[in-house]
């Protein structure tokens, strides 16, 4: 079934070609029949794609280890959900999977935007071909996962702290999100291509956009929690370059979902917002290219291998031409009207996109900073987590702000009297809420309170915009209803309060204490003593367990237990945590034991009391709700832009 | 087994991507329908349209959950009022404009700054105007 892999790759390349050549034929030269063939092109390196997915899906779960791939990813004892969750697992799975979504959603994209805004899908067709032929190419040439050998009797397995069940969303999760963001990229250059650069490429991505949005930030959330769970550090986020990879082109898709709404309303910001979904897209094959390519020490880079420098090249490339693009397209990309006061809806719309860029960029910096010493002074230097803290804070916080002032102020101008009369309400609150968590003792950390106060500001500006405006409309549900991109938005920034609440709480309240214990001795932390009990050491199928097993009292009366795994087939040890959570207090008591030797009964036991943190998970669901209102499809404005669009089928 | 499958895989994508030229060999016109300029003039109109009306609702609808004062929204909605008016205007020679809703009368001066006037809102569900069925226009005589 190789051959058949091989071969639907190989179709799939030629496709991806023909699409990209013929379909910048058929823009050019305007030819109908030419340009419909592109697009059927495309859709069907969708389908051949699909089954080479398939094949390799089938060897995966059938244990065919005369696919090296399978071979080197999975052995006979692991589960079939973490044999199928291999096909990620591994550099050549990741890059089939890449391919798939990306032909899948240009398809679908192409599919239904053909009729409604034909001059510019003809250009978008051989962008997306583009992009598709870069990886289509690495797939048939640089980096197959359909090579073949002699079956070896069992394979090398899957690395232990990869069978997690977050693994297996996580990182799919993400490709949808890296891979979605190729859609308004290929329709933002569509537009310049077909010199249509009004709003209705914006319209007809909206959707693609919070689509990308949403896979990424949820992953992020996803792996976060896998990193909090697995790897057994103490922490959900280490900045590592492979995570912020994954970070800076949420961040700029953020920036670009709240520009992209001044552009809609007020024609302003065009070149802003070709240049932010752009660099959108650039983030997300950069973040490839860190996490295939080893060039970042991180302990995501699974593979270091010769891709880096293919990626590195098709960065540079499509940088160079989203460039030359947006410089040719200048005049076409002139704002049609001014920002009228910088009190105003837009106003602090722009202040956020600032903010947000300056913290992606900011990220980057660090990202790059290793790259950059080891290119000029010839050795590595990384810059640690104090750097990332900072500028977290310095832009984190007043984004937080305005996150609660924004949807207070009215549209083109707004009077400082009509601010401060809004505003008055919340920050009575907020001087109240920061009265009381000054008398709890939450001053002993001044940036955790900072975020405590502006978030209960922003929670405060929410539940006043929903009064008034149900007071206005008469019900919350029709209030919703009228504009679901709006309030789900507002959901959002609900969850993005429980993210920042769960991490100020868990960063600047929490504690932590370590010790060695013999069985008998005791540790106390935060109102919780554990008690040695004993050190445990167990055989299973495919590993040898080892496990301190301390009994806690105090605020919560039980057992945990940690320690390591030591696994057989891949020879890895795994740390295994200790977890107990309080979801009243929201609050978890975290116990890793290291060197726990069971010859000895001794361990080494760090314990960590972390408040709050399970508001991070919470915020995801929210995350997630908030989203789905916003992304909910609306009957009547679908109908608005058949109609509108109809006579472009004319 | 393989082999057999990758062929057929070939063919049908081969049959796929000429399918537009085997429905069509010979055609008169293989130009791609593009909207020409005066439809692509009626376009931007009618994107200029939506927008004053949207801004206008946005108004009233920031007015009426306190986020402008009466005085901001008496100085805000007149010209946004004439942007929407000339919008409109400029939609009359393709007959959209005909069955647009009526712009929301200009707000009562309020009796006292405790009780800000509640203008009429604009008709809901905003703005139809492309779902409103358009009369015909009556044949020149």
């Amino acid at each position: 079934m190789a051959d058949l892999g091989r071969a639907a790759l190989v179709v799939s390349l030629g496709l991806c070609v023909y699409a990209l050549v013929a379909g910048a034929a058929a823009a050019r030269t305007n030819r109908r029949r030419l340009a419909d063939s592109a697009r059927n092109a495309l859709f069907a390196a969708f389908g051949s794609t699909a089954i080479a997915a398939v094949v390799l899906a089938v060897a995966l779960v059938r244990h065919d280890f005369s696919f090296a791939y399978v071979a080197a990813h999975t052995n006979r004892t692991l589960p079939t959900a973490y044999a199928l969750s291999a096909f990620w697992g591994g550099q050549e799975g990741s890059l089939l999977l890449w391919l798939l979504v990306l032909t899948g959603y240009g398809a679908l994209a192409v599919l239904i935007n053909r009729r409604l805004l034909r001059d510019l899908t003809v250009w978008v067709v051989p962008v997306l071909a583009g992009i598709g032929t870069f990886f289509a190419f690495m797939l048939v040439v640089i980096s197959s996962p359909f090579d073949t050998q002699t079956a070896p009797l069992d394979g090398a397995g899957l690395t232990p702290s990869l069978q997690n069940p977050y693994m297996v969303a996580h990182p799919p999760m993400l490709y949808l999100g890296y891979v979605g963001l190729s859609i308004p990229f290929a329709f933002a250059a569509g537009a310049l291509l077909s010199g249509r650069t009004d709003e209705r490429w914006l319209v007809a991505t909206r959707r693609w956009t919070l689509a990308a949005w949403t896979f990424l930030g949820f992953g992020q959330l996803l792996g976060a929690h896998w990193a909090y769970v697995e790897v057994g550090w103490g922490g959900y986020y280490a900045w590592d370059p492979v995570e912020n990879a994954a970070l800076m082109p949420w961040l700029a898709a953020t920036a670009f979902l709240h520009s992209v709404m001044i552009q809609e309303r007020k024609g302003m910001l065009k070149v802003w917002n070709m240049v932010l979904v752009a660099l959108a897209f650039e983030l997300s094959i950069f973040g490839t290219f860190l996490t295939r390519s080893g060039v970042v020490n991180s302990i995501h880079s699974f593979a270091k291998s010769p891709i880096g420098s293919w990626f590195l090249a098709f960065v540079v490339i499509s940088t160079l031409f989203s460039v030359a693009l947006i410089l040719y397209r200048l005049p076409l990309l002139k704002a049609r009207t001014r920002l009228e006061s910088a009190f105003s809806r837009e106003a602090a719309f722009l202040y956020n996109n600032l903010l947000l860029v300056a913290l992606c960029l900011t990220v980057l910096w660090g990202v790059l900073f290793p790259i950059v010493t080891e290119l000029v002074k010839g050795e590595t230097r990384t810059i640690g987590r104090p750097y990332y803290d900072f500028f977290l804070r310095a832009f984190g916080l007043p984004l937080l702000l305005l996150m609660g002032i924004g949807p207070l102020i009215a549209w083109r101008k707004a009077s400082i009297r009509s601010v401060v009369r809004t505003l008055a309400w919340p920050i009575a609150f907020t001087l109240v809420c920061g009265a009381a968590l000054l008398a709890a003792g939450a001053g002993s950390s001044r940036p955790g309170l900072i975020a405590y106060t502006f978030s209960a500001f922003v929670l405060a500006t929410i539940a006043l915009e929903l009064v008034r405006g149900t007071r206005a409309v008469g019900s919350v549900f029709t209030l919703i209803s009228r504009n679901r991109r709006r309030y789900g938005g507002y959901i959002v920034h609900a969850a993005i309060v429980l993210l920042a609440i769960g991490i100020a709480g868990s960063s600047a309240y929490g504690s932590s204490t370590e010790r060695r214990l013999t069985p008998g001795q005791s540790m106390s932390i935060g109102g919780y003593t554990l008690t040695l009990r004993d050190v445990q050491q167990t055989q299973v199928p495919n590993a040898t367990e080892t496990r301190a097993v301390l009994d806690v009292t105090g605020r919560w009366n039980g057992t945990v237990s940690s320690g390591d795994n030591e696994y057989i087939n891949p020879n890895e040890p795994s740390r295994e945590i200790g977890l107990k959570t309080d979801w009243l207090r929201g609050e978890d008591l975290y116990v890793i034991a290291d060197s726990a030797n069971p010859t000895t009964k001794v361990a080494h036991v760090k314990v960590l009391v972390k408040p709050l943190v399970n508001l991070i998970w919470i915020s995801g669901i929210v995350f997630l709700l908030g989203a789905a209102v916003a992304m909910w499809p609306d009957a009547r404005e679908q109908r608005r832009l058949v109609t509108r669009l109809a006579p472009a089928r004319a | 087994m393989s082999l057999a499958l990758a062929v057929v895989l070939a063919v049908g994508v081969v049959v796929l991507v000429a399918l537009p030229f085997l429905r069509e060999p010979a055609v008169v016109d293989d130009r791609l329908d593009a909207p020409s300029a005066e439809e692509e003039g009626h376009l931007t109109l009618l994107d200029e349209r939506d927008r004053a009306l949207a801004a206008l609702k946005e108004l009233e609808f920031d007015h009426r959950t306190g986020k402008i004062r009466d005085e901001d929204y008496r100085a805000l909605v007149g010209p946004q009022r004439q942007a929407a008016a000339v919008a409109l205007r400029a939609l009359e020679r393709y007959g959209d404009a005909m069955e647009t809703p009526e712009l929301p009368p200009e707000p009562a001066p309020p009796p006292d700054e405790g009780t800000p006037p509640t203008p009429a809102p604009v008709p809901e569900p905003y703005p139809p105007p492309d779902e409103i069925t358009i009369p015909s226009p009556t044949p020149q005589e």
